[in-house]
């Protein structure tokens, strides 16, 4: 395995389409300027759920400060518990990569939930997707899947030591780690060192949006289903 | 790039912080028993079947004191899997990706060691001697081992996280997602998942040392 530096694969490099983004820029918007409105709507009590597990209640609801960065993390899980359970469905991958989309999915749809619990009403809306083929081609999908863990590790250090609820910080720590484990178990399937560096750098949430909007998988509509690309499932 | 070096020898008494952060802090400290019993640690931990953090969550709350105390243990836990991986290579008895996996991580704990030992300063314990018997030449038994010194390492970073202060957080956190970096690869290498749960749970010190203590002489 030779090394390798994020930058020289980024998520534009898969940026095959110049399509919509006005869904994660209203996500960030949401996030920004309208969460003290979404706030105010916040259930008292946030629910976590973890599956069947027993539900624990958060004893207040997300200040606003932190209902932006949950919103945030909510919006890359959205990202990437779609781009996973898109691959699953399809059925491209084979092997170790189907095991590791399969596994990885269940873990980004969890802290999907985990996060809409802790946010009640002031959750942002799950944006549409169009992953224009690489969900189902095994190639593409291990190299987004490589930019993906990596952003989100970078993109979840960022922000933690921004949380100011302790068990708040407590939850997205506990989640960062398992970003990194998935960003590891990729990179080694795609044949790059694990952990290529001693230092893991934090990333800004403005060059994460940026860097998510370059992809145009978030899109504003509906894709096209008169498109060449068939549905995944038609029953 | 932040170091940590310059945040702990910015003020030897305590760190200076930026208002913001400063805001922050008090947010904090001002209601930590408020999610002692039903937060979201105690929930993943509840979730995953762990022991209980909550009380320790509420106990405490960040100083450049216990910063430094955290950040002793971390070198500790960092000189061991260093000392681990080195006596390993030493032995010349891994091979393959083992051998790979040895080499590139045994040097990312000793700059993890040279990067908390330049942040605590003249503060810094001296270095224990270790005993890791064949699991520095059996290579199963080397793999087990690794699996079980990154989990461990992981998971007391992972607890420790919300008694730093928020600079000595974002400092500690490029380290701890290199450590899970190296908890998912060995568990590559023992052919386990990578990642196995959705959530990490964390652990106490105490927890983690009855891990380490068998290892040092």
């Amino acid at each position: 395995m030779e090394d390798f530096h994020p930058d020289s694969l980024g998520l534009r490099d898969f940026d095959v389409d110049g399509a919509v983004r006005e869904t994660f820029e209203q996500c960030q918007q949401e996030t920004r300027a309208g969460f003290l409105r979404l706030a105010a709507g916040a259930g008292a009590a946030a629910m976590i759920a973890i599956g069947a597990r027993p539900a624990v209640a958060l004893a207040n609801a997300p200040s606003p400060h932190d209902t932006a960065i949950l919103n945030f993390a909510l919006a890359l899980e959205y990202l990437q518990a779609a781009f996973y359970t898109e691959a699953d469905r399809i059925g491209a991958l084979h092997g170790a990569l189907a095991h590791q989309a399969h596994v990885v999915g269940m873990h980004e749809r969890d802290h999907v939930k985990i996060f809409k619990s802790l946010l009640g009403t002031a959750a942002i809306k799950e944006p549409q997707f169009n992953f224009r083929g690489v969900t189902g081609n095994p190639s593409a999908f291990r190299s987004t899947a490589v930019a993906f863990e990596d952003l989100a590790v970078a993109a979840y250090k960022e922000q933690a030591p921004l949380i100011r609820s302790r068990s708040i910080l407590a939850g997205a720590i506990a989640i960062h780690s398992v970003e990194a484990r998935h960003a590891a178990w990729i990179r080694r399937l795609a044949g790059f060192l694990p952990a290529a560096k001693p230092f893991d750098d934090p990333l800004p949430d403005a060059r994460v949006v940026d860097i998510v909007n370059s992809t145009h998988f978030v899109t504003l509509r509906k894709p096209h289903t008169t498109s060449q690309t068939a549905p995944p499932f038609t029953g | 790039m932040v170091r940590l070096c310059v945040l702990l020898s910015q003020d030897q008494e305590g760190l200076r912080m930026e208002p913001e952060q400063a805001a922050q802090e008090g947010h904090r400290n001002a209601s930590p028993l408020r999610f002692s019993r039903a937060g979201l640690f105690a929930a993943v931990l509840g979730a995953l079947g762990g022991g209980a953090i909550g009380a320790e969550l509420a106990a405490s709350s960040g100083s450049p004191t216990q910063d430094r105390e955290i950040l002793s243990f971390g070198l500790s836990v960092e000189r061991l899997q260093a000392a681990f991986y080195a006596e390993a290579l030493r032995n010349g008895r891994l091979s393959g990706e083992t051998r790979q996996f040895a080499e590139v991580v045994g040097g990312q704990e000793q700059a993890h060691v040279k990067y908390i030992i330049d942040a605590l300063g003249s503060s810094a314990p001296k270095s224990p001697k270790y005993r890791f018997g064949d699991a520095t030449s059996d290579p199963a038994k080397f793999i087990a081992t690794a699996i079980s010194l990154e989990q461990t390492g992981l998971a007391v970073y992972n607890g420790q996280a919300v008694n730093l202060t928020p600079k000595t957080l974002a400092a500690v956190a490029r380290i701890v997602s290199v450590e899970a970096r190296h908890a998912g690869w060995a568990r590559a290498l023992g052919n386990e998942d990578p990642a196995p749960v959705p959530v990490d749970a964390p652990i106490t010190v105490e927890q983690a040392q009855r891990v380490f203590r068998p290892y040092i002489a």
